[in-house]
């Protein structure tokens, strides 16, 4: 089963503020996952005061009330229940920079890549009701931009490496799929991220239609490499910046996240392979209001994940931001 | 800017006698303003910093360094460089002649001192983040044609005050104090700009008060001052004019330092930015948001330790200018009981601002300062003329003032075109936040100022705060951010700022909350939609308007690092952090955000104590000097040479090793 999360909005939540510079960079995508979940689930938590912290254990309806399976059979699950009605940009198209960062995620099969970035762009045009989008950035599994780089504080805040990166053959393949949307304008500039100047030289050598920006985290290090800002400015590459996990949602992460402990969404159910009973010492069952097997059961593994931001240009004010991921649910 | 308009002034009794006058047509300017503009929509963000220099002119033979009165030699010069207004700069007020293409060059305009000079890029700036970075950039250019039209002697800096003003001789070229006009013991007229606004100005505010201005700034105790220590400098025994009593009924009093004229506040530099918001909704939003940030912006940049020689015991220079253009009489002082005069005012014309003018859903009427004093006439007229209350009740409390400075050729025919009889009392209203309707006859829309903070000595740190405050603009419309905070505590907050070390060692009232709650849907649909009509930025369904609970629970005392950096546990996520999330969210390329960084890292550094305020640096100065004797006194010597010090830093900005307590290792990069 294919489940599809959403944050909406995400600035209307409050929840993309750093709070910590030492934290993980994902802390933004889970915390409004986790809180987009939460508006959807307790519809009786109301509004409660002005200090946004009211995360209070308040009963939570069962998955199937805000969740939604796709009506035409196939196996699909809306996390919550997508709803476009009111997401629209307020300004016209050329007042935006919307910019669109694809994640294709570490252990995720990458045959299906043409279809997944075609999905993933279709489904912030939808959300934003916007007929095309200006850069495609897309982030592939694996890739450390300061391998390269002289800056030896900046690998101990990396985390751990969790994949290899796939080939260069591989990554081309994707990239035609970006050259396509380019072809038909859907997208107007193409990125990659985290590329570091040998890895860029070789990658340039195959492309058609030339990446126009390279994204890359300087984690408080401002020392990027001669090498690769000459290499960037002599290709008419712009580095622009960003402060992403390399692996945004690493596989434990969505499973907590859907989960049925106290801060998961109740999607899915305890995992089958501990064998054990839910313990009831906490009493979570009864308060998250789940009966006894209710929940999906199965191995999640997260495919994609899509960050979207819409900036009203002339005025550099951020009027939507969030993400979509899915992720695979086998039996 | 209608500054230099010629005329005839009206001396105090008779500009008092149609005042009311002026400002009913004021009202009818505004009204004809505010109906034309309150539909504009979609104006980009266009921003503008105001810097302002003190020029200094050095005798290093003697050692010495005095104010040099030459302002208008230099703005003549500066106003016939024909390669200057060939790029489209000069001096607006005095300019002639066209620019074709590029950026134009700076404008350079008056100021009140005659010793100062204030500075202003060509153009507006965008939010295009190379602009971000020209500022610097353009403040460095604006301070080399400044110098280049000066004589060799003399340097443009950028210390908010002149640390020997008032000492009688430091100025040149020199004239004796007690002229007809600011009747001060320290400073002559000569002091002020001459055209005839500044010194009617000076004078029509000392007749309307009754007295002269009295500025009495607590002298800093150090271990071997006199105590209690009685200002040496002042003269009890002039008879030349009738103010000279003053001194004689107590106006200097013990333990302060004593400063008699408009000159001591009004000769301060200061950096003030202007936005242009999208609308005035948006504009509303803005000038409520940024204004409980200005005693935080103030005590960031404090910069203000020495008066007339004598180190004080404040930081910073707000109090000062307040009280050297507090036209109040006895009656509204509340010193004698009302009797000629329409009610008591707490608060002189130059102060924290009094009013919140959004129709932002968050703002609740606790908030609301208790203490606003409204002309209720002129406000039915404004809500008659179709203003909402709110806003109609902003204008109707900046309108208790009398217009200071009238022509008598302006009063002869209404014009309604026009906006001068408006900004008559709105421009004399120094506020930290001004609110700004369109002027007549041009495309620029609503605006606000924010004027809070101290001048920097070098062009890096008030390019730094530049580029902070918009991008704190920038977060707020993004996050939707909620910074209200009762009116009394920010005013509280301004006085606070005024401390020595107060960054450091003092709290400051403050929203525990920025964030916008989260949201409840049922099922997809808000639960709420609808609330957030007037906010600028209505996107889909927004979310509930009505916060409940105490107000007090609202805010609590924080320290300053708590403030910009954030709380360690959690609570209040600190401004510098909002500013990161969200340059986080926009496109960036890396040099940008690296030189982004450094400015960044100087107000973080100054909120966590790692960075000294100017004021910090200058006190360690003077207490290092070998000339100081531990006595509160700042002499001639020591005077020349710290201005030379800050001339060092001003050119060096930290490379050559000097200062860097104040201004970080990060400028040895550049």
């Amino acid at each position: 089963m294919k489940l599809i999360l959403s944050t909406s909005n995400l600035l209307d939540a409050g929840s993309s503020i750093r709070r910590d510079p030492t934290q993980k960079s994902n802390a933004e995508l889970v915390s409004s996952f986790r809180a987009n979940f939460a508006a959807h689930s307790h519809p009786s938590n109301g509004y409660t005061n002005g200090l946004g912290n009211g995360n209070k254990p308040t009963p939570r309806s069962s998955y199937t009330a805000w969740t939604h399976m796709a009506e035409d059979g196939r196996q699909e699950l809306e996390i919550p229940k997508l709803d476009f009605e009111h997401s629209a940009l307020q300004e016209e198209r050329e007042q935006y920079d919307i910019t669109v960062k694809l994640f294709y995620l570490p252990g995720a099969p990458t045959e299906n890549r043409e279809t997944q970035t075609r999905e993933a762009v279709k489904l912030v045009m939808k959300e934003l009701h916007m007929p095309s989008i200006d850069l495609l950035i897309i982030s592939f599994p694996g890739i450390y931009f300061d391998e390269e780089e002289d800056c030896p504080d900046k690998i101990s805040t990396r985390g751990p490496v969790e994949a290899d990166p796939e080939s260069l053959e591989c990554q081309i393949k994707t990239w035609k799929t970006l050259e396509a949307l380019h072809e038909e304008r859907v997208v107007k500039k193409l990125g990659i991220a985290e590329f570091g100047h040998d890895r860029l030289v070789q990658f340039l050598e195959k492309t058609t239609v030339r990446p126009s920006v390279d994204q890359v985290n300087l984690r408080d290090c401002c020392s990027v490499p001669k090498k690769l800002l000459l290499l960037a400015k002599s290709k008419g590459i712009e580095l622009l910046v960003h402060n992403d996990s390399s692996n945004v949602l690493p596989r434990g992460t969505l499973r907590e996240l859907l989960g049925p402990e106290h801060a998961g969404a109740g999607v899915l159910a305890e995992p089958t392979r501990t064998g054990e009973k839910r313990k009831s010492m906490h009493g979570e069952e009864v308060k998250n209001g789940h009966a006894d097997g209710e929940g999906l059961k199965g191995e999640v593994q997260p495919l994609w994940v899509v960050k979207y931001t819409a900036v009203v240009k002339n005025r550099g004010v951020v009027e939507n931001k969030g993400y979509f991921a899915v992720a695979e649910l086998s039996g | 800017m209608g500054l230099l308009a010629v005329g005839t002034p009206l001396e105090w009794p008779e500009a008092k006698k149609s005042a009311s006058h002026v400002r009913s047509w004021g009202i009818e300017q505004l009204l004809a303003l505010w109906r034309k503009a309150k539909g504009k929509e979609r104006d980009a963000l266009l921003w503008g910093d105001e810097v302002e220099y003190l020029v200094v002119s050095f005798d290093d033979a003697e050692r010495e360094v005095k104010l040099s009165l030459r302002q208008a030699d230099i703005l003549e010069a500066l106003a016939s460089d024909s390669e200057l207004i060939r790029q489209g700069g000069g001096v607006p007020d005095l300019a002639t002649g066209e620019h074709k293409g590029g950026r134009p060059a700076p404008m350079f305009h008056p100021e009140f001192g005659r010793f100062m000079l204030e500075a202003t890029p060509g153009k507006p700036w965008g939010i295009g983040f190379n602009d971000l970075l020209d500022v610097e950039r353009d403040m460095k250019l604006r301070r080399k044609i400044a110098k280049e039209h000066m004589d060799p002697s003399e340097f443009p800096i950028t210390l908010t005050t002149f640390p020997l003003l008032g000492d009688r001789k430091s100025i040149t070229p020199f004239y004796p104090p007690s002229g007809s006009k600011l009747r001060s013991q320290f400073v002559p007229d000569e002091i002020a700009n001459p055209h005839i606004r500044f010194p009617t100005l000076a004078a029509n505010i000392r007749a309307r008060r009754g007295r002269k201005v009295e500025l009495n700034v607590p002298v800093f105790r150090d271990t071997k001052t006199t105590w209690p220590f009685k200002d040496p400098t002042v003269d009890y025994h002039l008879h030349k004019w009738p103010e000279d009593q003053d001194v004689r009924n107590g106006a200097a009093k013990d333990n302060h330092i004593y400063m008699d004229a408009m000159a001591f506040g009004m000769g301060s530099c200061c950096l003030q930015i202007t936005f242009q918001a999208m609308n005035i909704e948006e504009g509303r939003k803005m000038y409520d948001q940024l204004s409980p940030l200005g005693p935080i912006l103030l005590a960031l940049t404090a910069a203000t330790p020495i008066y007339k020689g004598f180190l004080a015991d404040t930081d910073v220079r707000w109090n000062q200018i307040s009280r050297a253009v507090d036209d109040r009489t006895p009656e509204e002082l509340g010193e004698v009981p009302l009797k000629h005069d329409r009610w008591r005012i707490p608060k002189s014309r130059y102060a924290s601002n009094s009013t919140y003018i959004s129709q932002d859903p968050r703002l609740r009427r606790e908030y609301l300062d208790p203490d606003l004093v409204v002309d209720e006439e002129l406000k039915a007229r404004l809500v008659d003329g179709g203003m909402d209350d709110r806003l109609a009740t902003h204008f109707a409390h900046l309108f208790i003032r009398d217009p200071i400075v009238i022509f008598a050729e302006d009063l002869q025919e209404l014009d309604l075109e026009k906006s001068d009889h408006f900004e008559n009392l709105q421009s004399t209203n120094w506020q930290h936040m001004r609110f700004k309707p369109p002027p007549p006859g041009n495309d620029t829309g609503w605006r606000v100022e924010v004027r809070p903070m101290e001048i920097q000595i070098t062009d890096f740190e008030n390019a730094a705060f530049s580029v902070f405050v918009v991008l704190i603009t920038r977060a707020i419309l993004s996050f939707d951010l909620n910074f209200y905070l009762p009116i009394p505590r920010t005013t509280e907050n301004m006085e606070t700022a005024h401390s020595r070390d107060a960054v450091l060692n003092d709290q400051f009232y403050f929203r525990k909350d920025p964030l916008p709650p989260p949201q409840t849907r049922v099922n997809g649909l808000s639960s709420t939609p609808g609330s957030g009509a007037n906010t600028p930025r209505s996107r889909g369904p927004s979310r509930p308007s009505t916060p409940t609970g105490p107000v007090e629970d609202e805010y609590e005392l924080m320290t300053i690092n708590e403030i910009i950096n954030g709380k360690a546990d959690g609570g209040f996520p600190g401004l510098m952090p909002l500013v990161e999330s969200y340059l986080d969210s926009v496109n960036v390329d890396v040099e940008t955000r690296c030189e982004l960084a450094q400015y960044l890292d100087l107000i973080k550094g100054r909120a966590s104590g790692k960075l000294w305020t100017a004021a910090k640096w200058i006190r360690r100065y003077v207490a290092e000097h070998k000339e100081y004797k531990h006595d509160s006194v700042v002499g001639d010597g020591l005077v020349y040479d710290l201005v030379k010090a800050a001339e060092r830093i001003t050119v060096n900005e930290g490379r050559d090793g000097y200062a860097k307590e104040m201004l970080g290792e990060c400028r040895e990069q550049a």
